[in-house]
């Protein structure tokens, strides 16, 4: 194929037309005298017609700022809106060629621009990255920003809006491989619709997670372990989170704590709740046992420790009553971090458990080397009980190694009276389900137990 | 996003009267309840003011230190608050929350004499940072933030010393210690240090991650020169305020003499753009700030 952009007359055609972009939208946003959202999309909609002959392609370069909400946060937005003017400056000196440039909202930025093929608007993206990464100094501090960037070549025939949607999903896809790289439209092709929306449901998640930690929307809920003899041997916390008066599950929440290392702040804060509540039942004449939550990230923390004696000082309960909850993956972690604070967690006296015990890859054989003094079965052991032979066969023998291995031993997910009796016969010491009962706020749990206490 | 309609928080029964009884009893400064009804307030549909009005002026000297709060000159609000209702309308919901856990965290600690005097002291330290965030040039930091800072900071204090019987010599090494970190003498003697149980408890009363975090880190001086450090700037900028503040008291009154502004006070300076002569230029404003705190 020829090289048609350097013809001088449909580059000179093309360049009027950009040029023309701004004069007629006259709504440019005010901070980076960039189009704004709206008058983009008409842009875009007018290059796209006026391209019709094909003699350069079109493509949408989608720019979001990495971790721009720090920058906010830290400097307060007027200050933001200063980064984000000096970075719409860096983009318009970098770009050498007809385009035009629109500031989508917050953070986030889209060039159109005429380009010889995918090849050269890849290239034009990796120029935006490196000017984007120059220092930059706000407020006399240096930071360094960083991009994430999507590229859309457009097609024939496409809507503006479907186009600049492409280049947004790349950027997405990007932004979800770590941030400060690029991804081509296609790229994405392996996650496409669902996993633009689940990184735009993470976004989400993440404020809600930083609003819940401001605003009180954080609550532990108690779910009872009861023992072979019918009494409550301990209480797992569960954490809940609530958004607009809403609960968000666990199941959505965790991992995006996890990801964004929120997990170390919640993992904190449920330590000291737990620990409060331990207290509280103590007080009231039940001492029980709080099994708490413990993540990787927490672990791998030098300040593991000091972190879970300020919450036994705060809540003045002593470390006995406390269980940490773990995967069995942490036990074999071979960080000398986590290996160390797990060895202090259990000089002080807070127990361990092994949580989910053989789900991922677990390993009898590495059962013995496991300094826990608890074993939780998975849940889904449980569930093909009591019909189940062979379920019943692995449960009874897990059950029999770990307390041989001075492990006491639940079961979870007792849903049903007969799996309470198979799990009697296996030998297990307790179990946990909503056979006994559903996690619940802490006052419903006092009246659980009083109610029990009366039986 | 998929929502469980299981239990919503606004308007819940959180907590029975017997847990309440419970939490009463306790030794544990509990996260005051009022706290999280606002809160719920905060996050409710229907806001009702009104309500927390009443749930205020239920408690006397909260409702009383809250009107103190709104009328006082940090403000500079114009109307004066007679109930507690009116400066929950001058101050917004959000900032009145913030001055109720003021309000209540002396309230959460049983007061003795030693414990009186270290009161004394942060009220000190948190009316001058309040002063100093609004006096200082290009602000960072608001007022409310640098004041509810400064009176938290070193909560975790009077929580250990009321653990651990021999806390208060440990204090005193650390105070004369000019070479390690005050929390690192702390963690010599103790499984813990202040600065970490204040930001559990801090994070715990719903406090906002910058004071949370420089509340964790205010004793580390690489958290205030660096950027790099990851703690949001608006926490270095807490921590800077208040040491500085801490010196200025210490300056003016002659009260006890800490190591903490020849080991930080570089760095709190520097983030400041402050030279150590502008201290002396502050002193008269810094004098007048004292004298109205009671």
């Amino acid at each position: 194929m020829s090289d048609p952009v350097r013809h001088p007359s449909s580059e000179e055609a093309l360049r009027r037309r950009f040029d023309t972009i701004p004069a007629a939208n006259p709504t440019l946003d005010p901070v980076t005298g960039f189009l704004s959202r709206t008058a983009g999309l008409q842009a875009a909609a007018v290059l796209i017609a006026d391209v019709g002959a094909r003699q350069a392609r079109l493509c949408a370069i989608w720019l979001d700022i990495d971790r721009f909400r720090q920058v906010n946060e830290s400097f307060g937005h007027a200050a933001g809106d200063g980064v984000i003017a000096r970075i719409a400056e860096r983009i318009r000196s970098a770009i050498g060629l007809p385009c035009a440039l629109l500031r989508m909202g917050g953070d986030e930025f889209v060039v159109l621009a005429a380009v010889r093929d995918r090849s050269a608007a890849t290239q034009l993206a990796r120029q935006l990255l490196v000017e984007i990464r120059l220092p930059l100094t706000v407020d006399e501090l240096l930071i360094r920003p960083s991009a994430s960037i999507g590229i859309a070549l457009e097609q024939v025939g496409e809507e503006p809006a479907a186009w600049l949607e492409r280049a947004d999903r790349a950027m997405l896809e990007a932004k979800r491989r770590g941030g400060n790289r690029l991804a081509l439209s296609g790229d994405e092709l392996l996650t496409g619709r669902l996993g633009v929306q689940l990184a735009r449901e993470e976004l989400a998640i993440e404020s809600t997670l930083h609003a819940a930690l401001e605003n009180g929307g954080l609550r532990l809920h108690f779910q009872p372990i009861v023992g072979r003899d019918g009494r409550v041997e301990a209480v797992e916390a569960l954490m809940r989170c609530y958004a607009g008066g809403h609960q968000i599950a666990p199941a959505r929440f965790i991992p995006v704590a996890e990801k964004t290392g929120l997990i170390i702040r919640l993992g904190e804060w449920s330590l000291l709740e737990g620990a409060r509540c331990a207290a509280r039942l103590r007080a009231r004449g039940t001492p029980t046992t709080m099994a708490i939550n413990v993540s990787r990230a927490q672990l791998l923390s030098p300040r593991f420790m000091p972190a879970l004696h300020a919450a036994l000082v705060c809540a003045d309960v002593p470390a006995r009553l406390i269980e940490l909850e773990l995967t069995e993956s942490l036990f074999l972690d071979l960080s000398p971090t986590v290996q160390a604070n797990l060895r202090s967690a259990r000089e002080v006296g807070v127990g361990l458990a092994i949580d989910d015990f053989g789900t991922g890859y677990s390993c009898l054989a590495n059962l013995k080397d496991l300094s826990a003094s608890k074993l939780k079965l998975d849940r889904s052991f449980i569930a093909a009980l009591p019909g189940d032979r062979r379920s019943f066969a692995v449960v009874r023998s897990m059950t029999r190694l770990g307390q041989e291995l001075g492990m006491a031993v639940v079961a979870e997910g007792v849903e049903n009276h007969s799996q309470l009796a198979a799990l009697t016969e296996a030998g297990v010491d307790a179990s946990q389900g909503f056979h006994h009962a559903r996690p619940m706020p802490e006052h419903a749990l006092l009246k659980w137990m009083a109610r029990r206490a009366e039986k | 996003m998929t929502d469980i309609p299981e239990e919503t928080l606004n308007g819940r029964p959180q907590v029975d009267q017997v847990l309440e009884q419970t939490l009463q009893d306790l030794d544990i400064p509990p996260r005051p309840l009022i706290i999280d009804r606002i809160k719920a307030e905060i996050g409710s549909d229907s806001r009702n003011v009104k309500r927390i009005g009443q749930l205020i002026s239920a408690d006397v000297s909260l409702a009383a230190g809250l009107i103190k709060t709104a009328n006082s000159p940090y403000f500079g609000l114009r109307n004066r608050a007679r109930s507690a209702h009116d400066a929950l309308l001058m101050l917004g919901l959000d900032v009145a929350s913030r001055a109720v856990a003021t309000i209540s965290l002396r309230q959460a600690f049983p007061s003795n004499g030693q414990l009186e005097r270290f009161w004394g002291a942060s009220a000190q330290i948190a009316a001058l940072s309040g002063w100093l965030a609004e006096e200082l040039p290009n602000r960072r930091v608001r007022t409310h933030d640098a004041y509810t800072y400064g009176l938290f900071r070193d909560c975790g204090i009077a929580m250990l010393l009321r653990r651990f019987p021999g806390y208060r010599q440990t204090l005193e090494r650390a105070n004369a210690d000019g070479v390690l970190t005050f929390t690192a003498v702390e963690q010599q003697e103790l499984p813990t240090d202040h600065a970490m149980v204040g930001c559990l408890l801090a994070q715990d009363w719903w406090l906002p991650e910058e004071i949370c975090l420089a509340i964790r880190h205010h004793h580390d001086q690489s958290a205030i020169d660096l950027f790099e450090s990851g703690l949001p700037a608006a926490s270095r900028y807490l921590v800077a305020i208040s040491q500085t503040a801490e010196h200025l008291v210490q300056q003016l009154t002659g009260g006890s003499r800490t190591q903490e502004w020849s080991k930080l006070g570089g760095s709190c300076l520097r983030l400041l753009k402050l030279a150590e002569t502008d201290l002396g230029d502050l002193h008269e404003g810094a004098e007048e700030v004292l004298r109205t705190v009671d």
